[in-house]
């Protein structure tokens, strides 16, 4: 029937991949991110009929549950979608089972190879398996031993191991635990999730980058002059102080998210649209990042952290004050920095970087400015003409806009600066499927186009390594700027763009 | 050759004898010499290879006979329409083609190697059980049962120890029935099971019946036999409830991702709510696919079938939309020069939208295969046109049904079960 806000010939078509029968084993499954975003995602696989149905979903936890009480929490947790699809749910749930397992009992892993060997029995999974590491992070060298031990991730072909963020702590600690992982497995039986890569507006940078003859010409030195990255949320740290105290924006978003997005930005053109193709050309742009300044990076790098704010009415308690929180905690909720990238394409334009907690407005984005022209023939609107700007939007109000000078309607000529729009909203109308959506189908695929391998992660762990140690050795020399609450941050970040004669984009 | 690597010759035996043999070649005590066996799915072909036979007796093309859709056979296949004095617009493998090379002289004999010759694309999903019915055109050859086991090569995804068995019988039609017998204990309950009906689908009913029996799941193609029979067969299917997967709607899936596409911005939506007129061009006399994608538009948009009616060169219909209004319907044959190898498939697709107090939308999405100067041509000059190409798939069978066997639904797919019936009530 036609709705007005669904195209109803869109339903239903996609099912371009196929998932090849499969186990999905999630470890930690008693844990907030399963019934959160996991289960809900292959919830909606299944709705799209994208999993295969030979597939079963098997929970490990600590927890001596049952597979019905299993499916009870997790029919729990999903009410409201499963209110929205009975019938699918009843089909769905079926797939679900459940073992108690601590990854660090061997015999646990070792009765767990049984229960896997009986489910590819009971469900035909051909012995597919993907095992999900939900878990402390602090369990994921030894979970991973512990299921090569077991000689569960022996058939690369048929095993892998999606591991979540983050992935160590610096450099040193990235290095050591890729290296227990590779001693486990082969690299590409491992999948490194960034749920950032899963949404489809990060993607479609390198659509819009490799798809285009128009952009590529232009994506350099030559034409661009700035470049800006940035990730702000209006919430504060919310239930997660405890993670958050020991990782700080730094940890928590620059080094993976928006790392990642300045890979997909500055990366050269693969040679073609494969796994590995991308991921060497986002490990090389990477390698050749550095801080603006790495001898005395406190003069590219800003710290922030939020104070009170809000209104009368709505007071916002500032970020020593949450609960959890160290009254005199030095963690930064803000980053702002200033990167290069040494190589041809790059040298001498500078990235700036943000990302903060309890800032004016929740956005990502990519922001590239054009160089001016070369001769002013016209008088501008504004006072002076505007630089062209092209900012890829990454939520919300997905899409994508080019600012450029037009002549301003009326005698004389003068210019100004108009907005060329592009809306995922009103090109495709349909909401885009959840990052983990499309990161659990890729990882069930074997597809590791999404995923950070090895070397991209120890880059970027290096690419900031400098300021991880003045924090760690001299937290003094790289202070901490107190900002109000839901604004856009300390002032000093602004004087950071100030020194070079430009402004961060206000949203 | 493809790359396959059968770890016997193939060993003929007679048929009582291969469940028992091939229970012991995966026994415990054997799989020492021949590694473990797949744990993944069975599948059955029923693999004639008409054309592909004539062709090779009647010296037109050279063995052995694959039972594969090779560039060479589909060569042969359209010379010998040219030799035969067929349209030019005939499908080189179609039944008028056969029966043409069925009389043409030469008695060639080369290798049989249906079941033997096992497609990378099939082989990389590791079988666990690939039997295939390979009827002969002498339909008094004796039944002959082959065996062996296979692994597939490190390049094409194996390397592992996980193997598979092939079986193919081979005879004439009346000794094929014979062998039957063996087919229910080679199948076991424990895995998926798929059959391939590669052929006709209105010849051997009866032993389609019984080879296609739920809850194993079926793969067609709807483009290949009489079309009611075709269309009336994947009806029942699907009503019965059994697994079906027709070749020839997976062929229209780039046709519904674009006109899909067209409708993707919001603005255009309320055209959908508007439709006055449907037209669509296929190739040749199978109409099919075309009914197939017009059943899925009118059951996406909630549309009753009203009335068909048989024309001239095709067929006309009258849907009712939700609010009452007509929506008319035209299914024109075009004959086409070099003729798909697939009868019936797409060539254009126009519909016409006319709100009441809007502006008139046309859409015309044409194959990229030819023009489609019919749907092109007058009256649409007040009104908003969007024009598409829609890219024809060139994927083998072989292909398609491993696209289909990799991540295998124990359903139809909802869209072609919803379609299918309308599609089959379509046809006048």
């Amino acid at each position: 029937m036609v709705a007005t806000m669904t195209n109803p010939l869109r339903v239903g078509l996609r099912q371009e991949r196929v998932i090849a029968p499969q186990c999905l084993v999630i470890f930690g499954a008693s844990g907030d991110l399963t019934h959160r975003k996991l289960v809900p995602a292959l919830f909606e696989l299944f709705k799209q009929r994208r999993l295969p149905s030979e597939f079963a979903l098997l929970g490990c936890a600590r927890r001596p549950w049952s597979d019905e009480e299993f499916r009870g929490k997790m029919a729990e947790a999903l009410a409201d979608k499963i209110a929205e699809e009975p019938k699918a749910w009843e089909q769905f749930v079926d797939k679900l089972f459940y073992e108690p397992v601590d990854l660090q009992q061997p015999e646990d892993v070792v009765r767990l190879g049984g229960r896997l060997d009986q489910i590819d029995q009971q469900c035909a999974t051909r012995g597919n398996r993907t095992f999900y590491l939900s878990v402390s992070p602090k369990f994921y060298g030894s979970g991973c031993r512990a299921l090569a031990d077991a000689g569960l991730l022996k058939d690369a072909k048929r095993s892998r191991v999606v591991i979540e963020k983050p992935f160590g702590r610096d450099y040193g600690s990235a290095q050591a635990l890729n290296q227990v992982v590779q001693n486990c497995g082969q690299e590409n039986q491992i999948f490194r999730i960034d749920h950032y890569l899963g949404k489809e507006t990060v993607q479609n940078i390198m659509v819009l980058r490799f798809a285009n003859t128009i952009f590529e010409p232009i994506w350099n030195r030559n034409y661009i002059s700035s470049i800006q990255i940035t990730a702000a949320e209006t919430v504060g740290v919310e239930e997660r102080a405890g993670y958050y105290e020991s990782s700080g924006a730094l940890r928590d978003m620059v080094q993976n998210h928006l790392t990642q997005m300045l890979a997909i930005t500055a990366m050269e053109p693969p040679g073609r649209f494969d796994p590995e193709a991308i991921r060497n050309e986002k490990a090389k742009v990477l390698q050749a990042a550095r801080l603006a300044d790495e001898q005395e990076p406190w003069n590219c790098c800003i710290r922030g952290q939020y104070g009170p704010g809000g209104s009368h009415d709505v007071p916002l308690a500032g970020y020593r004050h949450e609960p959890g929180v160290d009254p005199n905690s030095t963690t930064e909720t803000y980053v702002a920095m200033k990167l290069f990238i040494d190589n041809w394409r790059w040298q001498g334009v500078p990235f700036y970087v943000r990302t903060g907690k309890r800032l004016a407005k929740r956005l990502s984005e990519v922001v590239l400015t054009f160089r001016e022209a070369p001769v002013h023939l016209f008088d501008a609107a504004t006072g002076g003409p505007t630089a062209n700007q092209l900012i890829l939007r990454i939520q919300p109000d997905e899409g994508a806009e080019f600012r450029f000078e037009v002549k301003s309607p009326g005698s004389g000529m003068r210019s100004r600066p108009i907005d060329m729009e592009f809306s995922y909203d009103e090109s495709f109308g349909e909401p885009s499927d959840e990052g983990y959506v499309r990161l659990l189908a890729d990882a069930m695929l074997g597809d590791p186009t999404l995923f950070t391998r090895s070397d991209e992660v120890e880059a970027a762990w290096r690419l900031y390594t400098p300021l991880l140690e003045l924090i760690e050795d001299s937290p003094w020399q790289l202070p901490i700027h107190p900002y109000e609450s839901r604004t856009w941050g300390p002032a000093a970040a602004d004087a950071l763009l100030a020194r070079d004669g430009l402004l961060w984009r206000r949203p | 050759m493809s790359p396959q690597l059968t770890l016997q010759t193939p060993l003929e035996l007679a048929p009582s004898e291969v469940p028992t043999y091939l229970e012991q070649l995966w026994s415990p005590q054997q799989q020492g010499n021949t590694g473990t066996g797949a744990n993944t799915f069975c599948l059955l072909i029923w693999q004639p290879a008409w054309a592909e036979q004539q062709l090779v007796r009647s010296g037109r093309l050279q063995g052995p006979v694959t039972g594969q859709q090779t560039k060479a056979l589909i060569a042969a296949g359209r010379q010998a329409v040219s030799d035969a004095d067929l349209p030019l617009s005939t499908p080189p493998l179609n039944g008028t083609v056969i029966e043409a090379i069925a009389n043409f002289e030469g008695n060639t004999e080369t290798e049989d190697l249906r079941g033997q010759y096992i497609d990378p694309a099939l082989s990389a999903l590791m079988p666990r059980r690939l039997i295939t019915l390979a009827p002969t055109i002498d339909a008094d050859h004796p039944l002959e049962t082959l065996v062996a086991a296979y692994c597939p090569l490190p390049e094409e995804g194996g390397g592992t120890t996980a193997c598979g068995d092939v079986v193919v019988l081979r005879g004439g039609f009346n000794a094929l029935q014979d062998g039957m017998t063996i087919l229910e204990p080679l199948l076991p309950d424990s895995m998926p099971a798929w059959v391939w009906w590669n052929g006709f689908l209105d010849e051997a009913p009866q032993l389609m019946e019984r080879l296609t029996c739920a809850p194993r799941r079926l793969i067609i193609d709807t483009a290949v036999g009489d079309p009611r029979q075709c269309l009336d067969l994947l009806r029942n299917r699907v009503e019965a409830g059994q697994a079906v997967n027709d070749l020839n709607w997976l062929r229209l899936r780039s046709w519904r991702e674009t006109l899909a596409m067209v409708f993707d911005p919001p603005e255009r939506r309320d055209a959908l709510s508007h439709i006055t007129r449907i037209d669509i061009d296929v190739e040749g006399h199978h109409p099919a696919q075309g009914l197939l994608l017009a059943a899925w538009i009118a059951d996406r948009l909630g549309w009753d079938l009203q009335e068909t009616e048989a024309i001239e060169g095709g067929s006309s219909a009258q849907f009712r939309r939700p609010d009452g209004a007509q929506v008319s319907f035209q299914l024109m044959a075009v004959p086409m020069g070099q003729p798909n190898v697939h009868a019936g498939q797409m060539v254009g697709l126009r519909l016409i939208a006319e709100p009441d107090n809007g502006q008139g939308v046309c859409v015309i999405l044409c194959a990229d295969s030819g023009g489609c100067m019919r749907l092109e041509g007058g009256g649409m000059a007040s009104l908003e046109l969007h024009e598409e190409v829609v890219p024809v798939q060139h994927a083998t069978p072989e292909m398609d049904v491993a696209r289909q066997l990799s991540g295998g639904h124990d359903s139809t797919n909802p869209l072609l079960a919803a379609a299918a019936p309308l599609a089959a009530r379509l046809l006048p």
